[in-house]
């Protein structure tokens, strides 16, 4: 489906500065919504037909946030947001929020964790969605369509959004622990039963370290600290990068020669610049942008499309893209915090 | 914590884009908008976006005047796209087709007759030499049987004794060699619900009837009713989406639809030349009814017929 255009930076820069907010409270949401008078975005003069389909994409996009991998501060965010959305919509009957089966044990775990961490006021927005029947039970998430894409959107995740991918502690869990610690016990009463002194296992027999379950465990903990240490200096140099000059960012950011800088920003570039389809009644405004693999199909094509979608303009294009580029300067930026060293004795620091 | 801080305080007109916004999607929009002002293109609804969007809500919400015909909670409602045979050249890259609810609980030959298709209207024959004769019988009539392709089983319809098993053909087919299709069955369209069947969504399924006319099926979305929906079982299968064909005009006036059509014809221009009843009795017949010129004569049923 063509997406609404501006719609994902406006969603994504509201729920950027709900995470700056650091708070998970309704009352600190609605007052960014009202900041920024998100009811209007409904507004404009649309047919009905148009605002049917509008708000279908736009209830679409806003439930993506909703679930994992985004962490747990976006994904309330992101139900305040459906909630202010589902409400403000002019549709009549109202449009409702797709959500599919398989989504639905998440969503139940989600909400008992609201409860169990007392958020209530999340708790009871979702409930008051519940209530008002704004929920579609689908099978799939997305609606099918079948229009002949010019290019396979890439869902790009905002980096800063997502839960650090915790690999080291969705391994070592609290249950992995304490599996460890029963068998370890176990290992020793063994030791003990068949060594000459009951009480101690023989010498002969120490291979392992004793406790090398509870520096298992330190371990794990060192590294989630680290982790969060990392993504807290990711967003303050956001911060302090955004107060500086827009021209020596550019330059900043071009000295950066790192390999993965430059193929994040070619698959950006890319998908700034994908074709657009236009209807047959406008075939005389050409597309602004060029696409290298957009080929014959460029501005004339024969469907009966009935919007033209339009892309954004050359000049957002450009601003987007230093904004782009920031994020990854600062990935680049933060390779070169190393990694805490991990001493061979179970001491900490 | 309340609710309710969204909505706007004071009066505000949703047609107008407040000219300060912050947000992205709006100031494209004005963009674009502006941009229509300024070139004065004018923006009305079509009446093909009219009948549109009249097909997808006009259901929305209506309940019965039956209790016993109300749905329950739980039923499930399926969208399926239903593609018109290809007969145009110019459809070749994007497929006509129809969209139709349906029900979970509602049975394979419900859907069935409520498919409604050009061929089915056809008269066979020629009739140059007596128009007034062409019989009542349309071949929905003629050629009941019809089937159903759905993950590897076929449903015949087998209401009728005149219905025919035309899937036993293909599924002689593809046993008579090791072609690489699991077995295929065979069975009956009047026994099966929807809720009995296993689906895929987006995948092609076909349905066949008139021995040759072949539809596919593409289901697109299955989801629980919901209490905004028609709610109404004698409205189901709903047809809400359908595509626009224009009807083929009379050669001579251009004023009615074509009915007759005609080949190999002295006294027409063209070959097939479609005329309307009128026209053609008045060009091909004279006064007292004889046939005049040389020509062949079929009756014309125009896709455009549904519309």
């Amino acid at each position: 489906m063509s997406g609404v255009p501006g719609l994902k930076e406006d969603f994504e820069e509201l729920l950027g500065a709900f995470q700056q907010a650091d708070t998970v409270r309704f009352e600190r949401f609605a007052e960014l919504w009202r900041e920024r008078r998100f009811h209007t975005i409904f507004y404009g003069r649309i047919r009905a037909l148009e605002r049917n389909k509008l708000t279908k994409k736009t209830l679409d996009l806003a439930q993506q946030y909703f679930f994992p991998p985004y962490s747990f501060q976006i994904r309330v965010g992101a139900l305040y947001l459906l909630y202010g959305l589902y409400n403000a919509q002019l549709c009549q009957p109202k449009q409702k929020i797709r959500i599919a089966l398989k989504d639905w044990p998440e969503i139940q775990k989600f909400q008992l964790d609201l409860l169990d961490s007392q958020h209530y006021d999340a708790a009871y927005i979702f409930r008051r969605l519940r209530l008002a029947r704004a929920f579609h039970f689908t099978a799939m998430p997305k609606l099918l369509t079948y229009r002949t894409k010019k290019k396979i959107e890439e869902n790009y995740f905002k980096e800063e959004f997502k839960d650090p991918s915790n690999r080291v502690n969705s391994l070592i869990t609290n249950d992995v622990l304490e599996e460890l610690m029963n068998i370890h016990d176990h290992y020793q009463k063994m030791k003990c039963v068949i060594s000459a002194d009951k009480s101690q296992p023989d010498k002969a027999l120490s291979l392992i370290k004793d406790d090398f379950v509870v520096s298992l465990k330190d371990i794990t903990l060192e590294h989630q600290e680290w982790q969060q240490n990392r993504m807290e200096l990711l967003r303050n140099s956001k911060v302090t990068n955004e107060t500086e000059d827009k021209k020596k960012e550019e330059i900043f950011l071009q000295s950066e020669g790192s390999e993965r800088a430059n193929a994040l920003a070619r698959i950006k570039y890319k998908s700034y610049s994908a074709v657009v389809e236009v209807s047959k009644s406008r075939r005389h405004r050409q597309v602004q942008l060029e696409s290298s693999e957009s080929g014959s199909g460029c501005g004339k094509s024969p469907s009966r499309s009935k919007k033209a979608s339009r892309r954004p303009q050359p000049a957002r294009r450009g601003s987007s893209e230093v904004r782009g580029e920031m994020q990854v300067a600062k990935e680049t930026v933060t390779q070169h915090i190393g990694m805490p060293v991990i001493i061979e004795e179970d001491s900490d620091e | 914590s309340t609710d309710m801080l969204m909505s706007s305080e004071k009066e505000e007109d949703s047609d107008v884009i407040p000219e300060d916004s912050s947000l992205l999607t709006l100031r494209i929009r004005k963009k674009a908008l502006d941009r229509r002002e300024e070139k004065i293109i004018v923006d009305r609804a079509c009446r093909q976006e009219t009948l549109t969007y009249e097909m997808e809500s006009h259901a929305t919400g209506k309940r019965p005047d039956n209790p016993t015909d109300l749905i329950e909670e739980g039923e499930l409602l399926l969208t399926l796209n239903i593609f018109y045979p290809v007969i145009f050249q110019k459809h070749k890259d994007h497929k006509p087709y129809q969209t139709v609810l349906v029900l979970g609980s509602q049975k394979l030959t419900e859907l069935r007759d409520s498919i409604s298709c050009v061929s089915d209207l056809q008269i066979g024959g020629e009739f140059s030499c007596q128009p007034d004769q062409a019989p009542e019988h349309i071949s929905k009539d003629l050629y009941k049987s019809a089937f159903f392709y759905f993950e590897g089983i076929f449903y015949n319809d087998k209401r009728y004794p005149e219905c025919r098993d035309l899937s036993r053909i293909i599924i002689e087919w593809s046993e008579s060699h090791d072609r690489g299709y699991e077995n295929l069955q065979s069975a009956k369209m009047e026994d099966y619900v929807f809720n009995d069947l296993s689906l895929k969504i987006g995948f092609p399924y076909l349905y066949c009837h008139q021995g040759n006319c072949e539809h596919i099926i593409i289901i697109t979305d299955i989801r629980l009713i919901h209490h905004d929906d028609c709610l109404d079982r004698n409205l189901y299968p709903l047809l809400v989406k359908k595509h626009w064909l224009c009807t083929r005009k009379c050669f001579v006036c251009k004023m009615y639809t074509a009915r007759w059509v005609t080949n190999r014809d002295s006294l027409a221009p063209e070959d097939p030349c479609f005329f309307c009843d009128v026209c053609f009795r008045m060009l091909h017949y004279d006064a007292e009814g004889n046939k005049l010129g040389e020509f062949l004569a079929y009756p014309y049923v125009d896709p455009g017929i549904f519309n």
